[in-house]
């Protein structure tokens, strides 16, 4: 083999390298520390978490607290949990029926303006979600401009509490915030969709119902199973739009776990866990949606 | 971290919307009293070590193993502490000349230090080119981390009362030469003899914080302040989602058992099993919201009552909303025994390269004026004698309807404070905290 093939066999692989270290040093790293402080002990002194680097060594106090605090009559962790499913699966669902009118309407016809329209889809993206949900903390108290709309300049006298501790604020709130992260996946994988294959479902008799149904729909599968993740992923580690636009222990999230025990220095290792636990449940809908998209990308071949 | 020491007084700040985030999340107060007020007295603290000297396991969990609790001891008012001073780490000496072209940096909360206490202090050594700058941490917790592995160079550091006994052990601070600071005679006599450090020999007083109620009288009909027991407010299903609790285990879990007539520093199982059926029954009846953002929550009609510092009450005056007036506020905390009042403390850190001019700095913010700065700007009390609340009404610093909002002598001397627990207990706090919180 000459030296220049040689080389030639190195330097395509050498282009995951910076790929591979950012995944080292980004994930697999704070990944390996997570679990260090999940099986760590505490400084006797100082009360701070003190990671176990040895595997060896490690102890299993909280994460067996974790576990036997998640269900039965010591499951205290278990109704913000339940509550979490129901936050994410309802917020997931309203960014979707959101965002499908939008991205769909954006590609069929935006025509000449699309890369306007996108542009103002994305615009959310350029202030902080903190801003946004502090923008609706003012917009929603009782003498905001939410009531004031509602009331329709004061004809009709409204006086909502929506910050008082309501589940329909938080979801609205998580829906508004991550509306923008699903948008432009639907919209990439709609305007992938060829406009002859809709055209060619009209010319055979479909309607346009049928023609969305049975062609537009399952085209964009993908896309809708990829905004799904990128929108439900992120929600459930969320902690601050229920900080911000509840403030109550009644609406408590999954992420409010996880804050509340990484504040506590001696219950870090607490929080540890419940971020582990978090990445394994996670991991499932990351598997299904890499294997949609290879069993898609296979049947395209 | 973060509540309204950190909300001046000014109008700009009080509407800049990072205030109100800035007011979200961990207080310091929260870390402050997590700790809480005391320290592991000297003679059990090598013992303390000794006991501790193994790893401990328990997570910080009810049932999670045993603490190392045989030989912990707390300082107490009944049972003060003198921390000893160790040969190689004595005060300086006094009449020395302050260094030259010093930078002080101060470890503290953020916007818990007057801007305006730096510029005079700088003006004031002008001669000797003194700069002050400000090193900011979140919670007391990683501040102390820093310190230990050097992370941060500072001079001056606002610790809880909790923190004294260790650091002392650990030599990261430095005991105070008394000639440097003669405006300690400007605060009350009090803190020449702190029971958390008695003798004053490693602190000075910063600002004070009592705990108590306050609402909006245009929104709640009832009289708080003369009812029989007016932490029952919190119970009261008519005001169901329209109160708040402080985002603060033992501040909260302390108001429950003040209610209850039990001590603030329990050890008792009894009694946090008390305080946990409490909390969870204030869940179901009132779904308070648990957080520090009451100062502009009070004033925007978020909430109608909370549970409130009464630095809170006296910050919420420059949160009301334009053309409402402050005179609907109102503010109550019990007196005597029952009152929860503590104080944060200021310390020299050993390693700081300008002591003397650091013990300067320690002197400046006990100068009246200098107080009366810090006070405008974080809304909390420093103890200095002459603030009194006919002084301070008369002067139009807050209206005579918050005037029960001042800390008086007589409450830091004969309340309850919130002092350190032991781990064990501090778990099982921690633990009932943890279920309300989680809304189980």
């Amino acid at each position: 083999m000459s030296v220049g093939s040689q080389r030639s066999r190195w330097i395509w692989p050498g282009f995951a390298l910076p790929g591979v270290l950012w995944l080292a040093f980004l994930f697999l790293i704070p990944l390996y520390v997570v679990l260090c402080l999940a099986f760590g002990t505490l400084d006797p002194i100082f009360r701070s978490p003190v990671p176990e680097w040895n595997p060896l060594q490690w102890d299993t106090t909280q994460v067996a607290f974790v576990f036997s605090h998640i269900f039965g009559d010591d499951g205290i962790f278990g109704p913000a949990i339940v509550r979490t499913v129901v936050f994410v699966l309802l917020a997931s669902a309203g960014c979707l029926l959101i965002s499908y009118p939008v991205a769909y309407f954006v590609c069929r016809f935006g025509g000449r303006r699309k890369g306007l329209l996108l542009a103002l889809l994305i615009a959310p993206f350029w202030i902080s979600y903190m801003m946004r949900m502090l923008a609706w903390v003012n917009l929603l108290q009782t003498d905001g401009w939410v009531n004031k709309a509602l009331s329709a300049g004061g004809i009709f006298p409204v006086h909502v509490s929506w910050l008082d501790g309501r589940p329909s604020t938080v979801i609205m709130g998580l829906t508004y915030g991550y509306v923008p992260y699903m948008i432009l996946p639907l919209y990439a994988g709609l305007d992938r969709i060829e406009p002859s294959l809709i055209e060619a479902a009209r010319d055979l008799g479909g309607s346009r119902w049928s023609t969305f149904r049975q062609v537009t729909l399952p085209m964009s599968k993908p896309a809708v199973i990829a905004g799904l993740l990128l929108v439900t992923l992120p929600m459930v580690g969320d902690y601050f739009t229920n900080d911000l636009l509840s403030g109550s222990p009644s609406t408590s999230m999954y992420g409010n776990l996880i804050n509340n025990a990484i504040l506590v220095p001696a219950q870090v290792g607490q929080g540890a866990t419940f971020l582990i636990i978090m990445f394994i449940v996670l991991l499932i809908p990351m598997i299904y949606y890499v294997r949609a998209t290879a069993r898609a990308e296979g049947d395209t071949v | 971290m973060r509540h309204s020491r950190e909300h001046a007084l000014s109008e700009d700040r009080s509407k800049d919307p990072n205030d109100q985030q800035r007011g979200d999340g961990l207080s310091r107060r929260s870390f402050l009293s997590r700790g809480a007020a005391a320290a592991v007295t000297l003679p059990s603290m090598a013992a303390f070590l000794e006991a501790c000297s193994k790893k401990d396991t328990t997570g910080g969990t009810v049932g999670t193993g045993p603490a190392p609790t045989a030989t912990f001891s707390v300082a107490s008012p009944e049972n003060p502490v003198k921390w000893p001073i160790f040969d190689d780490n004595k005060p300086i000496a006094s009449g020395l000349t302050p260094e030259q072209n010093a930078t002080l940096n101060v470890y503290t909360y953020v916007d818990y230090f007057d801007k305006g206490a730096i510029k005079s202090f700088e003006k004031k050594y002008q001669k000797y080119n003194v700069k002050v700058t400000l090193t900011t941490f979140e919670d007391t917790t990683e501040a102390i981390g820093k310190i230990r592995t050097g992370g941060v160079q500072a001079d001056i550091y606002n610790p809880s009362y909790d923190q004294i006994g260790k650091m002392v052990t650990a030599k990261l601070v430095q005991p105070i030469n008394h000639d440097y600071i003669p405006n300690i005679a400007n605060v009350w006599p009090t803190y020449t003899n702190p029971f958390y450090d008695q003798e004053w020999q490693y602190t000075t007083p910063y600002v004070l914080y009592g705990t108590g109620i306050a609402w909006r009288a245009d929104l709640v009909s009832e009289d708080i302040a003369a009812m029989s027991n007016p932490y029952d407010i919190f119970w009261n299903a008519k005001y169901e989602k329209k109160m708040s609790v402080l985002d603060d285990y033992r501040t909260c879990m302390g108001m429950v058992l003040l209610r209850n007539n039990l001590s603030v520093n329990t050890y008792k199982a009894e009694d946090l099993d008390l305080v946990h059926k409490q909390l969870s029954l204030l869940n179901q009846t009132t779904k308070p919201k648990v957080n520090v953002t009451d100062y502009t929550d009070v004033p925007t009609k978020i909430v109608s009552i909370c549970q409130a510092w009464a630095g809170d009450a006296v910050n919420m005056v420059s949160y009301m909303p334009q053309g409402q007036s402050p005179d609907v506020l109102r503010y109550w905390s019990p007196t005597g025994n029952e009152n929860m009042t503590d104080n944060d403390l200021l310390v020299l850190l050993k390693e700081s390269k300008a002591p003397v001019m650091a013990h300067l700095l320690l002197n400046h913010m006990l100068d009246y004026e200098v107080s009366i700065g810090t006070f405008s700007f974080t809304g909390y009390q420093p103890p200095q004698n002459k603030i009194t609340p006919e002084e301070l009404v008369s002067s139009q610093f807050i209206p005579k309807n918050l005037a029960s909002a001042v800390v008086l002598q007589k409450d830091w001397e004969s309340g309850q404070h919130l002092l350190e627990l032991p781990p064990d207990v501090d778990s099982q706090w921690q633990a009932v905290w943890q279920q309300f919180k989680a809304g189980a």
